[in-house]
């Protein structure tokens, strides 16, 4: 038996794993979408592409759709900044910067199903601690799960506080491997510190941010917790997003098939966006003469 | 262009109070504008100390640096408006080389137009102009050493160009053009240069005055010439020239210097060394072979002979010491064994406990 005979037998475990949670599932789901699988019917028939014209046609998901680009863009571009700010500061030196980054660490190492508890125990429109401050300086309370626009608010705050922390660990992590010398060199240059934060500091940083803005898109998209938690979508589907859709077609009105074309068409969606927004944020990036 | 003076500058960075163990050591130097100065010595022996502390990179533990008549010591390294190249190309890589040399321009709020006319024209000169476009990232080790000198080389207003062996970590095929480079961009432009490197060849190349350091101190400065001819110690001697400088134990007796039993005549006045061990100095290029006995012609014992490409180095022996002779590679190589070796009076110099008399 050759070389080659033991590189494949080395590799199959690792093939046969990858099959099993991933190609298979996935061809499956392919299989799925084009049956009509659901509660009282299960089986692999072929209705062609009938759940795709529904999912086309259908503006519930649509609108979860873009209300997750909405959620996504804003959350990841405010836990960016704010993490940002964050790592440039305790990069920067400060004193007790042990301290504060164990500190902002711990929304980081909460559950984010007990977070959504303690968020919605602070949003609670009865007894809650946020209408309890608003009352306390003569202003009227909100209604914080009744209303749009605060009901989004809350999840938008409840999901900033946690993945704030993950941001700012990444991008510190960026900073401290950054090399000393082109800020010595800016300095020599007669760079002031704004100047050299825009032009220096942040372009180098470009390849850090675009895999953490990267990876929190990812993240944020999969929310589905805290919405549980927080407003169970509501009022109405105001806070509903793909994930939570999903679920609901899927696992809780078992339409199977419609639940599986919906989700090969959030990989899809979700494949284009982020290759797009990728290429964007790596264009953006690209080295400039002034 | 400015003069740069040290007034008793001294540097720790342990903050010991024992000063002989200092980064440098308290000195007072003058480095005159327009001029060019060459740093040599080994490493550790305060060279780029001595730059950072120009530049203000590193602050003083001691003393005073002033620019012309200004004390620049507490001035942060923007305000003393220096130009400096590192060690490692330090290249601005998200930045295209345009945008490299444009770089200390726009930070001076230079126009657009102005910055384009300047960047173009030292470009130029530096030989990037077909480059202006590409990321800087992608150059070559000395393409991107070059776009360090040029960032400094396109402020016209800078007190002076600090370089800090620039060309270390160039390829060897590429050092000699770039040297070649350098010397011809900087050559008449009346920039007050600091030049740092361990490279003695190097430094006579490009220096007006080179500064020989060792250990925190500056034993020995004065033009390449004058430290090749004449260095005061035996570590100049050893430092400055290849090979290093021939030290020869002998005794003075009589008013007179011998070695190994053959009596010299020296330049030097030795009177007062009377029965004084002392050490002959003198270049392997001022060793020339003879026939026959002569006047301070000595004896030694040739025993291997090193090729340097255009020159060859005998290696003799006289008693316990070695003394070289460099000889052109035209020149007859003698056999081994029984050499006679011709040292000038005029070119031998005389040192005792390691300086000179």
């Amino acid at each position: 038996m050759g070389i080659n005979f033991y590189k494949r037998l080395f590799l199959l475990p690792g093939l046969l794993l990858l099959i099993a949670i991933i190609i298979f599932p996935l061809l499956f789901s392919i299989r799925v979408s084009f049956s009509s699988w659901n509660v009282s019917r299960s089986g692999l028939d072929f209705v062609g592409g009938a759940n795709w014209a529904r999912m086309w046609s259908d503006a519930d998901f649509w609108g979860a759709m873009l209300r997750l680009l909405n959620f996504g863009v804003v959350t990841t571009s405010i836990q960016y900044i704010l993490g940002f700010m964050l790592a440039h500061y305790v990069w920067q030196g400060i004193k007790s910067g042990r301290l504060f980054r164990l500190i902002w660490l711990v929304p980081l190492m909460t559950t984010p199903s007990i977070m959504a508890i303690v968020w919605r125990s602070i949003f609670r429109e009865d007894i809650g601690a946020a209408n309890g401050l608003l009352k306390s300086v003569g202003l009227s309370t909100i209604g914080w799960s009744t209303e749009i626009v605060p009901a989004m608010f809350t999840i938008y705050v409840a999901e900033i506080w946690q993945w704030t922390p993950f941001m700012f660990l990444f991008l510190l992590a960026g900073l401290l491997i950054l090399p000393k010398e082109p800020f010595l060199a800016a300095e020599i240059d007669g760079s002031s510190p704004t100047r050299t934060f825009w032009r220096i500091t942040l372009p180098l940083m470009a390849p850090i941010s675009i895999g953490a803005i990267l990876i929190r898109l990812i993240e944020s998209s999969k929310i589905f917790d805290s919405i549980f938690v927080l407003t169970s979508a509501g009022p109405g589907n105001a806070t509903e997003t793909p994930t939570y859709f999903l679920w609901k077609r899927s696992l809780t009105e078992f339409q199977i098939a419609y639940g599986a074309t919906l989700a090969l068409t959030y990989l899809i969606v979700m494949i284009i966006v982020l290759t797009i927004v990728a290429k964007v944020l790596t264009y953006i990036s690209r080295p400039r003469g002034w | 262009m400015a003069s740069v003076t040290f007034s008793n500058i001294g540097q720790s960075y342990d903050l010991s109070p024992d000063e002989s163990t200092w980064a440098l050591r308290p000195i007072d130097v003058e480095f005159k504008s327009g001029l060019t100065y060459g740093l040599v010595g080994p490493s550790g022996s305060g060279k780029t100390t001595m730059l950072n502390l120009i530049s203000g990179i590193v602050k003083p533990t001691q003393g005073q640096i002033y620019f012309d008549e200004t004390d620049v010591t507490k001035m942060s390294i923007a305000q003393r408006n220096v130009a400096q190249v590192f060690q490692f190309p330090t290249i601005y890589k998200q930045m295209t080389v345009f945008g490299n040399l444009a770089f200390p321009l726009s930070c001076r709020k230079w126009s657009k137009n102005k910055i384009k006319d300047r960047v173009e024209s030292i470009a130029d000169q530096i030989g990037l102009g077909e480059t202006l476009g590409k990321s800087a990232n992608k150059l070559r080790a000395d393409e991107k050493q070059l776009v360090s000198l040029g960032r400094g080389l396109v402020r016209d207003d800078v007190t002076a160009l600090l370089m800090d062996e620039p060309l270390t970590v160039i390829d060897p095929q590429y050092k000699a053009e770039l040297r070649r480079k350098i010397k011809k961009i900087v050559a008449g432009k009346g920039i007050t240069i600091i030049y740092v490197t361990h490279d003695q060849y190097e430094a006579m190349t490009f220096a007006d005055e080179i500064l020989v350091m060792n250990v925190g101190s500056v034993v020995q400065r004065g033009q390449p010439e004058e430290l090749f001819e004449r260095p005061n110690s035996r570590y100049v001697g050893n430092f400055i020239g290849s090979p290093a400088m021939n030290f020869i134990r002998g005794v003075v007796d009589q008013g007179q210097v011998s070695i190994a039993g053959q009596r010299l005549e020296v330049s030097t006045s030795v009177t007062t060394l009377g029965g004084a061990e002392i050490e002959v100095g003198i270049r392997p290029e001022y060793v020339p072979v003879m026939e026959a006995q002569g006047p301070n012609v000595i004896t030694a014992e040739h025993i291997s002979v090193s090729d340097m490409g255009s020159t060859r180095v005998l290696n003799c022996k006289i008693g316990d010491d070695i003394i070289r002779a460099k000889i052109l590679r035209d020149q007859p190589v003698p056999k081994l064994g029984p050499i006679y070796l011709h040292l000038p009076s005029e070119k031998l110099l005389v040192y005792q406990d390691g300086e000179i008399v």
